[in-house]
Formats: structure tokens, sequence, C-alpha cells
């Protein structure tokens, strides 16, 4: 064994890079091969074309030494046809010939030498682009996921390149179930309390609200004082985006219940989430001004589902026909009453509107 | 100089290979003995065209010298000068001396 061999081996460095020689000769091929192992590369032989082919297949070597004058397949030949395979066109091939000149030694070394180099530098440079490439994604999802659940995060990266539209400029008129949650008597409790401390309030609120919206899948459009607006079958169709609003406020209501009694003995005012839904067409876009845009849905069922929010008192679900027609095999009877009727803007027949009361832990 | 005339310098790395080699060379003239008694000056041409490539790489200058001779000679079923390069071939074989450095 050679001092470069051995070094080569002892710092690991012989399975770096893997050359299949090709060689009717065997005193060729092995003098090659033996050149590569003093380089510290790994060098396998092959005595014909068609092993060498086979060879190529099943040990996806980084480069092939080719002699181009052998008996059955030349040189040429097996090139041809490892260039028009597929899986095996990619596979650098020097071609070596006797014609003229014996090998000259330290030319070839030198010449392998540049090609590792060459192969090392591309595969250096495809892992960047892939640790970037994988970097990228993980920032796209972490910004996504303060607008849209986790999940949702995932598929619109995993679909990639058809919903290039998705967040475009481009406007879109969609069946959306909006939901308005809100929060009752939270103006007495700041107008008795720190700032520092609201803040914190607020947070601890919205957390739980957020935590609600997306398990159930759901994207936020708005957080303004103390309500939030999400949407459902919004941006991906959600065949069950009734039901999910409502299992949405349910959670929001109930999982608020406990802060809101802890809420109570410190400040004395009680407190409870509201919340107004609504379903029917509007506009899906991004709003704003080149320095401020806003991903939102403008329409009736979003003014509807406001206009529900206001008058829902602590611990209740006002919604509007369409959608309890769709929930209510999820609300036992005697937990829900008819609330009238209104008129949305545009529309002449009035809708009627149902309140579900939310059952909290005490 | 040695007294034979014949001293090949060889690195000292390809050592481990020279064994084989040599052993080949010898075959090679038995081959090169049988292609040449049936005339068959294609194998004579290819047998003369590997030793040219193999002989110098591994040092042995003379072995591509003979082997470009006969791969020549054998382009144009030249015999005579096939049989005298296969005996100065087999003389060489018999009293090469290497030295590895």
């Amino acid at each position: 064994m050679s001092e470069a061999v051995a070094r080569s081996r002892v710092m690991g460095l012989s399975s770096g890079f893997r050359v299949l020689v090709v060689d009717d000769d065997p005193d060729m091929s092995e003098f090659l091969a033996h050149m590569l192992r003093a380089e510290g590369m790994d060098a396998t032989t092959a005595t014909d074309g068609e092993e060498g082919i086979a060879k190529v297949h099943a040990e996806a070597p980084d480069l092939v030494l080719l002699d181009v004058m052998m008996p059955g397949l030349s040189g040429f030949e097996v090139c041809a046809r490892l260039k028009s395979d597929e899986a095996t066109a990619m596979v650098p091939i020097v071609l070596v010939t006797a014609l003229d000149e014996p090998v000259r030694r330290e030319e070839l070394v030198a010449r392998v030498k540049t090609l590792r180099r060459l192969h090392e530098t591309r595969r250096e440079l495809e892992r960047r682009r892939l640790a970037t490439e994988v970097e990228n994604r993980e920032a796209i999802r972490r910004a996504f996921s303060r607008y849209i659940s986790p999940r949702l995060a995932e598929r619109i990266l995993e679909d990639d390149g058809a919903d290039g539209e998705l967040f475009s400029r481009r406007a879109q008129r969609v069946e959306v179930v909006a939901l308005f949650a809100d929060l009752r008597g939270f103006t007495s409790i700041t107008e008795r309390t720190e700032v520092v401390e609201v803040v914190a309030m607020l947070n601890e609120y919205f957390s739980i609200l957020t935590d609600a919206a997306y398990h159930h899948d759901a994207t936020i459009f708005n957080m303004a004082g103390d309500s939030l607006l999400v949407g459902f079958n919004v941006p991906f169709p959600q065949e069950d985006a009734a039901k999910r609003s409502y299992l949405t406020a349910e959670e929001m209501v109930s999982r608020f219940a406990p802060v809101a009694t802890r809420w109570e003995q410190r400040y004395g005012v009680a407190t409870g989430v509201g919340v107004g839904i609504c379903m029917g067409e509007a506009i899906l876009a991004n709003v704003g001004s080149p320095h401020y845009t806003s991903y939102t849905i403008i329409g009736n069922p979003v003014n509807t589902a406001a206009r529900l929010m206001q008058t829902a008192p602590a611990n209740q679900v006002l919604m509007c026909r369409s959608v309890y027609d769709k929930i209510s095999d999820l609300v036992p009877s005697n937990r829900v009453e008819p609330r009238g009727e209104v008129t949305l803007r545009g529309k002449e027949e009035p809708i009627a509107i149902y309140a579900a009361r939310v059952v909290v832990p005490d | 100089m040695t007294q034979s005339g014949y001293t090949v310098t060889v690195a000292k790395d390809l050592a481990d290979l020279i064994p084989s080699f040599m052993s080949n060379r010898r075959k090679e003239l038995e081959t090169l003995r049988t292609a040449l008694a049936a005339s068959d000056f294609e194998e004579l041409r290819r047998l003369g065209h590997r030793m040219k490539g193999a002989g110098s790489s591994y040092g042995f200058d003379l072995v591509s010298t003979i082997g470009k001779t006969i791969e020549d000679a054998a382009k144009a079923s030249d015999a005579a000068t096939i049989g005298s390069n296969l005996d100065t071939y087999e003389d060489y074989l018999a009293k090469v001396e290497i030295v590895y450095e």
C-alpha cells in the first residue's frame, strides 16, 4: 500500500470519489486504478464494454475512465449507450486511448483530479442550494403560520406552482364562511387596569382564539381591538366549512371560560367570548397600497358576521340560517333559539338568525 | 548499466503490480507465437497495440516499441519482422532487470 493510499484511508477520504476503469487489458485497468487509489479515490475495474455498462448501473460511479479500443463494444459505443440512458447520462466519462501515445500518468491524474474538483464543487453547490431552499421554505412556512394554520401553510407550500395565483393581486369571488369573535365586558376592565396588564390579557385571549381557529384550519384575516375575523373555505375549499366554523366558535368560547373565571375573581368583571358567523359570496383579495397590503375577505357575509358578533352576548354564537342548517346536528335543540331576521345589504329577502348557547365548564 | 543491457526503472508505488504485469507479458509472448504460427495478423495487431499501451505506462518502454513494431508489421502481414521482434521480446523478458525507486 502506498503512503498516499494509506493516508487517504486513515483520513477516510477513499470513499469520496469513485471511478470505474473500463479496459480490456487488465494490466492497463489495474495500472489506472492503482494511480487513482494513490490519489485517494476509490477505483473498480471492468474488462469489457458490457461489464462496464452493468457496473455503471450497479455502482453509480462519479467518473468513468473508458478505453476506446476494446474488442466487442468499443469505448465510443459504450459512451453512446451510457449517454442515451437517462439513468447514466450524467456520469462524466473520460475516453482513454493508446492509439498513438502511451498513457501519460501525470496528465491523466491531473485531468481526473480536475474532474473530481468539478464534481465536488458541483456537489457542494447542490448541497448549499438545497439547504437554502429548505431555509426559504421554513421562513415562508413560519410567515404563513402567523395567518393560517400550520397544516394549511404546509399545503400551500406543497401546492407549489398550482397556487401561484393563491395570493396574487387578482381578486376572486368565493363562497366563504366568516366568523367574528370578540370579548364581552373587556372595555370596562381596560378602564381600570395598567396598560402592560391589558396587553398581557389580550395576548392570553388571542392565543386561545387563534389556537382554536388553527385547530379547525381557519385562516385568520384580521385582528383589531379585541375582535378577530377568521374565514373558512378559503384559500382552499373546505366541504365542511360551516361545521368547522361552529366547532371553532364553541372551542373559542369554552376554552376562554376558565380565563373569564380567573379574571372575574381578580377584577370583579364578567367577560366572555361572543361569536357571529355568516356564510355567502365574498371577495378574497390582497387589499391595500404598495406599502401595506392585507389579505382579506370583503362582502355581505363578513359585514353580517360582524353585526351578529356585536349583538352576541358572552358564550353565545349567533349565526345566519344557512350556517345553522348545516350545523344543526351539532347543537342540542334546547340550546338553540331563533332570533328574528336581518336584511342583508343589497338583498331583498331578510335572513333568519339563530343563537346557540355554548355550555361552559364552571 | 547491468550485464543484460535491459534495465527498467519503475516507480516504487507500482511494485505491487509488477509480478502480475510480468506474468501477463510471458503469457502474451505465448499468445503472440501461436498467432504468428497461425498467421493471425488481426490478433497480432491487437496484441501489439495492447503492448504499446501498457508497456510505457508501467515504464517498460521497449515493450511499447516492440508492440508498435508488431502492430505495424501485422497490418502489412510482415511475418518475418514479427518473428524477429518476438525473439527480441523473449530475450528481453528473460533478462530484464527492474529497479524500483
